[in-house]
């Protein structure tokens, strides 16, 4: 069966609402295959397909959740696997995600770690309500490159610019980048600027090609 | 012929001197008196003075009692965040985990302040305006007011995997939803207006739509008075045909690029039909623009007496020039669309020949 075939199969699935279905028949062909195989060539183009369904407005946001859960059970069966492992070990890079202090709309957040992951960045999450302090914290311990935070509202995207100064406190503006997302940067660009991101993608398909101009500056 | 009247006969389909019309002004009547978000959204009489304010200046034919998705989902627990020039947000969902659902209590109707606020900004409206205008109460749907007891992740999740979780909550927002439905309604409301944001094509699948229906129908079939389903920044059309079968459904307001003639396709002549201009998106509009747009949707509807023009989506933003509302207005109340004898004028042409 060719790869266009299998992501047809699974988009089925996933549109019927049978996560698990779809997980192992994802884990059945890897056997047959290899888990990354089936991540680049079944899972990834899947998901880029149907994120832009979901930006024609042509797909729910329960498809896209859906669709991350889907990866995200499989990611952890392939997790498990040591061939897998070993060829995953080059990442295209590091990235620390969260949700700003404050923020506790993690939806956004969750689909651009699948995305990311899925494209092969290593995603490390803090989840939702991460204080400016632990973000980079996390970076300096992990080696990130980049540092990726959400907000939905006005109130809480303000608390980006504490994660700025606390790159500035580090000297490590330049060195680390800082990737801002959420409803509020959609609605406002401008506010990028004013909370010292570096960047800022629409959707969270759009995330992967970010991180890649912001590692590719950081490499300038 | 009074506001109320006028809005009436677009129900029946009857004649009426003139387009009525309406828009979401409750943020703005903030603006207006220029009061800060604050007491505006807490003190009832200060947000009754706004809305005032907002019948002088522009002489609405539906006026509409608080709007704020936020202090619902306080009235239950959730956290609120109060924003300069915008509607209050919801801070933090209350619900962190599926078994906090059987413990949530519904909101004490006596001692909460948020559904204090709505009931009496409601009375205040009645006082003034009932006989004379249609009064409009916003109210959360109950397959709504999940998404943000739980935030919508969690929500989406749930209706996905735990549909026993589904039945518990949908109880608890259905209880509250024909309690303060009614409680609107015996207080002058003319009918309710019910946003579906999270009940649209944007967010859910036609399959957990399906799962949905049953719960809507035994919500809506409770309430004493019509129901108006709203877009909330959605489009409604793809589902339009099943909110149309639910119980005391008349009108819809759709969203800004929708159509109406696919609308009346799926739904028929006899459903009231409103909108579609872009309340949020006037902030960005010249008068000039502002009277193109009023325009073009006039003449779309120009046969259509099951019509009411309205803004579609949320609020009118806080800064919009007062100019640029009075623009539409005065385009609205401009437009010929019936006859010196109240009949339209295409009746009048054919009439004629």
């Amino acid at each position: 069966m060719d790869a266009k075939k299998k992501q047809e199969i699974i988009a089925r699935l996933i549109n019927d609402g049978e996560k698990d279905k779809a997980v192992q028949l994802l884990a059945a062909w890897s056997e047959q295959t290899s888990f990354r195989d089936v991540i680049f060539n079944v899972l990834e183009p899947m998901l880029v397909s149907w994120g832009k369904l979901w930006m024609q407005g042509k797909l729910s946001l329960a498809h896209g959740y859906l669709s991350g859960k889907v990866a995200e059970e499989f990611y952890l069966v392939a997790a498990k696997n040591p061939e897998f492992n070993s060829s995953m070990a080059k990442t295209k890079g590091t990235i620390i995600l969260g949700n700003v202090e404050d923020d506790f709309h993690p939806l956004g957040r969750r689909l651009v770690g699948i995305y990311a992951q899925t494209a092969g960045w290593n995603i490390i999450d803090l989840g939702t309500d991460v204080p400016a302090e632990l973000f980079v914290e996390k970076a300096i311990e992990c080696q990130a490159d980049i540092i990726a935070v959400s907000a939905m509202m006005f109130t809480t995207a303000k608390n980006i610019l504490k994660v700025r100064q606390e790159l500035e406190k580090h000297n490590l503006s330049g060195k680390i980048k800082l990737a801002v997302g959420g409803a509020i940067f959609k609605l406002r660009p401008e506010m990028v600027a004013e909370v010292g991101g570096d960047g800022t993608a629409d959707t969270a398909i759009e995330a992967p090609d970010l991180f890649a101009d912001l590692l590719l500056k950081n490499e300038l | 012929m009074n506001s109320l009247e006028r809005v009436l006969a677009t129900v029946t389909g009857a004649d009426a001197d003139y387009q009525p019309f309406t828009m979401l002004l409750s943020l703005y009547g903030a603006s207006l008196i220029k009061s800060d978000t604050y007491s505006y959204y807490r003190d009832p009489e200060r947000w009754a003075e706004g809305q005032y304010a907002v019948v002088n200046t522009f002489d609405p034919d539906i006026v509409i009692t608080p709007f704020s998705f936020a202090i619902e989902a306080e009235a239950f627990g959730s956290e609120m965040v109060f924003l300069n020039k915008y509607a209050p947000n919801v801070r933090k969902p209350i619900i962190s985990n599926l078994a906090q659902i059987d413990s949530l209590p519904g909101p004490d109707f006596e001692k909460s302040q948020s559904i204090q606020f709505f009931l009496k900004g409601t009375d205040f409206l009645a006082e003034k305006y009932k006989g004379t205008r249609a009064i409009a109460s916003p109210i959360h749907s109950p397959a709504d007011l999940p998404a943000l007891l739980m935030g919508i992740e969690m929500w989406i999740d749930t209706l996905l995997f735990h549909p026993e979780d589904v039945a518990k909550i949908m109880k608890k927002t259905i209880d509250h939803f024909v309690r303060l439905g009614n409680e609107f309604i015996e207080r002058g409301a003319t009918f309710l207006i019910v946003p579906v944001n999270f009940t649209t094509p944007m967010i859910i699948t036609e399959r957990i739509f399906a799962q949905l229906i049953p719960y809507l129908h035994e919500a809506f079939r409770q309430i004493k008075g019509p129901i108006v389903i709203h877009n909330g920044g959605a489009k409604l059309i793809p589902f339009i045909d099943r909110f149309a079968k639910l119980p005391n459904v008349i009108a819809f307001v759709l969203e800004p690029t929708e159509s109406f003639n696919e609308a009346r396709r799926i739904i028929g002549d006899d459903l009231v039909l409103m909108g579609n201009f872009d309340g949020p998106n006037s902030v960005n509009l010249s008068i000039e623009k502002a009277n193109e747009v009023t325009l073009k949707i006039l003449n779309n509807r120009k046969e259509d007496k099951h019509f009411i023009f309205a803004t579609s989506n949320a609020d009118i933003p806080y800064d919009t020039p007062v100019e640029t509302i009075k623009a539409v207005v005065d385009t609205i109340r401009g437009f010929k669309k019936y006859g010196e004898d109240g009949s339209s004028e295409s009746e009048v042409r054919r009439s004629a020949l």
